[in-house]
């Protein structure tokens, strides 16, 4: 139980630190002008003020989170939590470094010219969309299920390809990913 | 040099014709991504999008737009710089970000690390208030300032510059507001938050109807709709509003896509009868083409007169 | 030109508008076509447990774009989808609640608690005539209220308000959806403070970028959609995922019930109904008009007057034993929600809840609709574009109402199937649907990164009984804020305390240190 209780303090404190660092090295480090400047013999409101009251807002909540509100149910993070997310991030990273690459990576091994003069063209197009958009879903639903199952696949597949129906297809002007870096 | 760039606005259509002929066999290499440097639905941003759907219609090629805007064009500018300069990019912007916007912005990049292409139209740039302020003329706006502060809306730096030499000259204090937008400037206009502003063509139809009035013109002619407003040369402000919607590459864009794209470009907004065009005449005044060196010339001249208005601006 | 000449051009602006077909030399309109689709859509989304309303809006958006443009004819035909799937994810949302004692949106909690009684008594189908009635019922009363109060209200702002008295009004705001939502003002106020932190990102007036650490992928500031569907939308998607993970899914079969008895919906039923649903409505029809107080709570709040109400009359069935009062008390008020959130959007530009942010995200990304109280101004002679939409948009939800009355009960009683989607497979699809509609509108992988970024900001942030919304409202605020106290500052030439120079304007300020303080004296840990 003693941890939960100070899990709002935790969280509150963290808050202001938070706040103390965008306020007093952030925004000064990285705005050009200050709180209130003079431009035109007239006094002006500087690009420091808005980021500055931010932080005061982050601050002020922290302080009100760490002092008053010390609920015995409060929520905190768990191990697990972070765990999860650590796999998740994991595969989706895996997931959307594979669609960028994969086009690429294909063109270059098959073809002379290179995958920017084919990212408008089918098959070459859909390659990594496809195979990446197909291996983040199914591998999510791998997660969920504790094994990659062949329906995972078949849906992944099923959903790239409805996404490919839906935005590729019918408009010229639209690109899928990664086609707009290349 | 204003002199040489107005009779090259005159002869716009024979050179469009003329260097159309010449570079017709390049074509882009695949779509062309076009960069907007305005907020997507207003008169610029339908400006640009109505000039791609008529080189589209016309000529097969291809546009992806896309916008980028924010920082009076720096954004876009920072943005398209290091892109392929073989005319598969292209950005719109106004000559103010490669004049005044790059100078003061000092982010290390100059006129010449760009390849102007084309203007496209100019900006009817007017002072303007409602006419239920009871002022007709400039003087009497004048009058009413000294009895106490103006709230007057700008919608760049430059302008908010160009407002504070214009208070100076006539020895009042504007308290000037910087408002996003010539829509912005026209809101707070009509919602009495502020008493006077810039607008750059989007007072046309207000002041055709009487509800708003052109008190000057912020060019160094007069405005179009309300010649007998005086210009800001009449009115003791030795610099002027005078600006154009710019198309722009990648510095170092081969002679021959640049060209190709200008005279494309050239053509549809002064072909009565295309879509561009009918909105430019509307909103514009009509097209002002100032293509290839012409445009590079002017944005390089643009940019070094800069230092000027700021010294001014400063004093 | 008058209210009445818009009220008319509004209407027009929608059956004389583009049209998609014709039947029978009858030209149908593209944007009833869009708001019949929209409607049709919610409700299907709304009774599927996992998705939400504004999930199917951040989907549909950038396709809905891509066919109409960016031209001020798009505004309607897009607006109205939009419309119609927030309409029918509210009657949507009892359908899984009712038959399988699972809401399929949080604000049809309430909801299971006699619905699905009344399931297993064999009445499943006259609960779902009682929801459906009771939900638009209670949206079209607050669509009225919307229509009488929205362009008054924007009126009296734009006649009232100065510039420093809307900086205040916008101030009052943020430190009510901050104080409210939640209900932790601690964490209301840190999730404000890191909204206007991320809105500050990239913008500002001078030519540096500020906060943008010298990159210029930051220059321009964090894409708006990246924010609002990685907070709202991903990051429930994550902790989602979570849940199913930690749980390893039970698929526990679904008993069927045998269905009998007289399941129609009988004048008596509804006489005695009535009270429940338009004490309810009233209630959601208020809770809706402030901003940031959601369906949820008017729901709740709905319930337990009319359980109250219900006791003191002593019939029975009791509330929770399957009584109708019941389904009608809860529906109806989270029902009511939808139409009067609209108030402070269209009057202030301020929005309350998620669909109404997704409603601003539209209205932005097309262009020539900038909700706020210039919409309602008279501007003369001519013709104020953005009024006709304005009245265009009320137009679209009689249409959307009239939908519902029409075939909405029918289709909802047939969408029981959609709960039978599993979860698990539903929300990696949903994930993968809004990562490629962003990059579909950014056309950078970096979009991508920053909407997982926000994403996991999101999933910390339930995770830590922090609520999102007031996050992305002061997000999608949080420039007009700097920009409305800039330009009060410069206009009043420079008074420091211009937030306090008039009565108005420091009557704002006052309310605003009331709301913050009154909510300090009850802290209560947050439901998110």
């Amino acid at each position: 139980m003693r941890s939960f209780e100070r899990a709002n303090l935790i969280l509150g404190l963290g808050a202001v630190g938070m706040a103390v660092l965008v306020a007093c090295v952030w925004v000064p480090a990285d705005v050009t002008t200050g709180m209130i400047e003079k431009v035109r013999r007239q006094i002006t409101i500087g690009d420091a003020l808005a980021p500055t009251l931010a932080a005061g807002f982050i601050g002020f909540g922290g302080l009100i989170v760490a002092v008053f509100e010390r609920p015995e149910n409060a929520r905190r993070i768990s191990a697990r939590n972070l765990q999860f997310l650590a796999i998740f991030l994991i595969i989706v990273a895996i997931g959307f470094a594979v669609m960028r690459w994969l086009g690429p990576a294909v063109a270059g091994l098959l073809t002379d010219q290179g995958y920017r003069a084919l990212r408008d063209t089918a098959p070459w197009k859909y390659i990594g969309f496809l195979v990446g958009a197909a291996g983040i879903v199914a591998a999510l639903i791998g997660l969920v299920e504790g094994r990659l199952t062949l329906r995972g696949i078949l849906v992944g597949l099923a959903a790239a390809i409805g996404l490919i129906v839906v935005y590729d297809l019918p408009f010229e002007d639209l690109l899928l990913p990664p086609n707009g870096d290349v | 040099m204003k002199r040489f760039l107005r009779a090259a606005v005159t002869a716009v259509g024979l050179t469009a014709l003329a260097t159309g002929a010449l570079a017709s066999d390049w074509t882009p290499p695949g779509p062309i991504k076009l960069m907007i440097a305005f907020k997507a639905g207003g008169g610029a941003d339908t400006q640009a999008r109505l000039i791609a759907e008529d080189l589209e219609a016309k000529l097969g090629w291809k546009f992806i737009p896309e916008q980028v805007t924010g920082k009076g064009g720096m954004n876009l500018a920072m943005a398209i710089k290091d892109q392929p300069n073989d005319g598969s990019v292209i950005g719109i912007v106004v000559t103010e970000t490669l004049g005044y916007n790059m100078k003061v912005a000092n982010a290390g990049v100059a006129p010449s690390d760009f390849t102007a292409i084309t203007t496209t139209a100019g900006f009817q740039m007017g002072v303007v208030s409602l006419s239920s302020k009871g002022w007709a003329t400039f003087d009497d706006m004048i009058a009413a300032a000294k009895a106490g502060s103006l709230r007057f809306g700008a919608m760049s730096p430059k302008l908010a510059d160009l407002a504070y030499l214009l208070g100076k000259a006539q020895g009042v204090d504007f308290n000037i507001v910087n408002v996003k937008g010539g829509k912005g400037v026209m809101n707070g206009v009509n919602a009495g938050d502020l008493d006077l502003g810039f607008m750059a063509g989007i007072q046309g139809k207000g002041v055709a109807a009487g509800d708003l009035v052109n008190l000057a013109s912020a060019l160094s002619e007069p405005l179009k709709q309300t010649p007998d407003a005086p210009t800001f040369a009449d009115l003791g402000v030795p610099f002027s509003a005078d600006g154009y919607f710019l198309i722009i590459g990648p510095g170092g864009m081969p002679t021959e896509a640049r060209d190709a794209l200008a005279a494309a470009v050239g053509e549809v907004v002064s072909t009565e009868g295309t879509k561009s065009n009918g909105m430019i005449s509307k909103a514009f005044g009509g097209a002002a083409v100032i293509a290839g060196d012409d445009a590079q010339a002017l944005v390089q001249s643009d940019f070094e007169a800069a230092g000027a208005l700021l010294q001014a601006a400063s004093e | 030109m008058g209210w009445f000449d818009y009220v008319w051009m509004g209407i027009l602006a929608v059956f004389q508008g583009p049209e998609m077909f014709s039947i029978l030399g009858l030209a149908i309109p593209v944007t009833i076509v869009m708001i019949l689709m929209g409607f049709l859509m919610g409700v299907a989304v709304g009774a599927t447990p996992g998705l939400a309303g504004p999930m199917a809006m951040a989907v549909a958006l950038p396709i809905l774009i891509s066919i109409f443009g960016f031209t001020p004819d798009a505004l309607l035909p897009v607006m109205g989808f939009l419309l119609g799937i927030m309409k029918g994810a509210t009657i949507g949302g009892a359908v899984p609640a009712i038959l399988f004692n699972t809401p399929g949106t949080p604000d049809a909690f309430m909801t299971t608690l006699d619905g699905y009684p009344m399931t297993k008594a064999g009445q499943a189908r006259k609960a779902l005539r009682v929801a459906h009635f009771s939900s638009a019922s209670g949206d079209t009363f607050s669509d009225i209220v919307l229509i009488f109060c929205a362009p008054f209200l924007a009126v009296v702002v734009e006649r009232y308000l100065d510039l420093p008295e809307k900086t205040a009004l916008l101030i009052l705001s943020l430190a009510f959806i901050a104080a409210v939502i939640g209900g932790s003002v601690g964490k209301g106020l840190i999730s404000l403070g890191l909204g206007l932190l991320a809105a500050y990102v990239g913008t500002g007036e001078d030519f540096y970028p500020r906060l943008s650490m010298g990159s210029q992928t930051l220059a321009q500031g964090f894409p708006i959609a990246a924010v609002v569907l990685g907070v709202l939308i991903l990051g429930e998607v994550f902790k989602s995922i979570e849940e199913l993970w930690q749980e390893n899914r039970k698929s526990g079969a679904l008993a069927v019930v045998e269905q009998s008895g007289d399941q129609r919906l009988h004048w008596a039923d509804i006489k005695r109904l009535l009270p429940y649903i338009s004490r309810s409505a009233v209630i959601g029809t208020a809770i809706g008009a402030l901003p940031g107080i959601g369906s949820t709570l008017a729901a709740t709040l709905g319930y337990t007057t009319g359980r109250a109400a219900h006791a003191r009359k002593g019939r029975s069935p009791a509330f929770g034993q399957g009584a109708p009062e019941g389904i009608a008390a809860t529906e109806a008020a989270n029902s009511s929600v939808s139409g009067a959130n609209l108030i402070p959007v269209l009057s202030l530009g301020i929005p309350g809840n998620a669909a109404a942010v997704f409603l601003i995200l539209a209205a932005d990304s097309i262009g020539g609709f900038n909700p706020g109280p210039s919409v309602f101004r008279f501007t003369g002679d001519q013709v104020n574009p953005e009024m006709v939409i304005a009245f265009g948009l009320f137009t679209c939800m009689m249409i959307a109402n009239l939908l519902n009355w029409t075939i909405g009960g029918a289709f909802m009683r047939s969408m029981g199937f959609m709960s039978r989607i599993p979860k698990h497979i539903l929300l990696p699809v949903v994930l993968l649907l809004t990562l490629t509609s962003i990059y579909v509108q950014e056309t950078r992988m970096v979009a991508i990164w920053f909407t997982i970024g926000f994403g996991v900001l999101g999933y910390l942030m339930r995770r830590l009984g922090i609520s999102p919304l007031p996050f992305v409202i002061a997000y999608i605020l949080g420039g007009k804020l700097e920009e409305s106290a800039r330009q009060a500052f410069a206009a009043t030439g420079g008074d420091a305390w211009f937030l306090f120079s008039s009565s108005v304007s420091i009557a704002f300020m006052a309310l605003t240190v009331l709301v913050v303080t009154l909510s300090l004296r009850k802290p209560k840990e947050a439901r998110t």
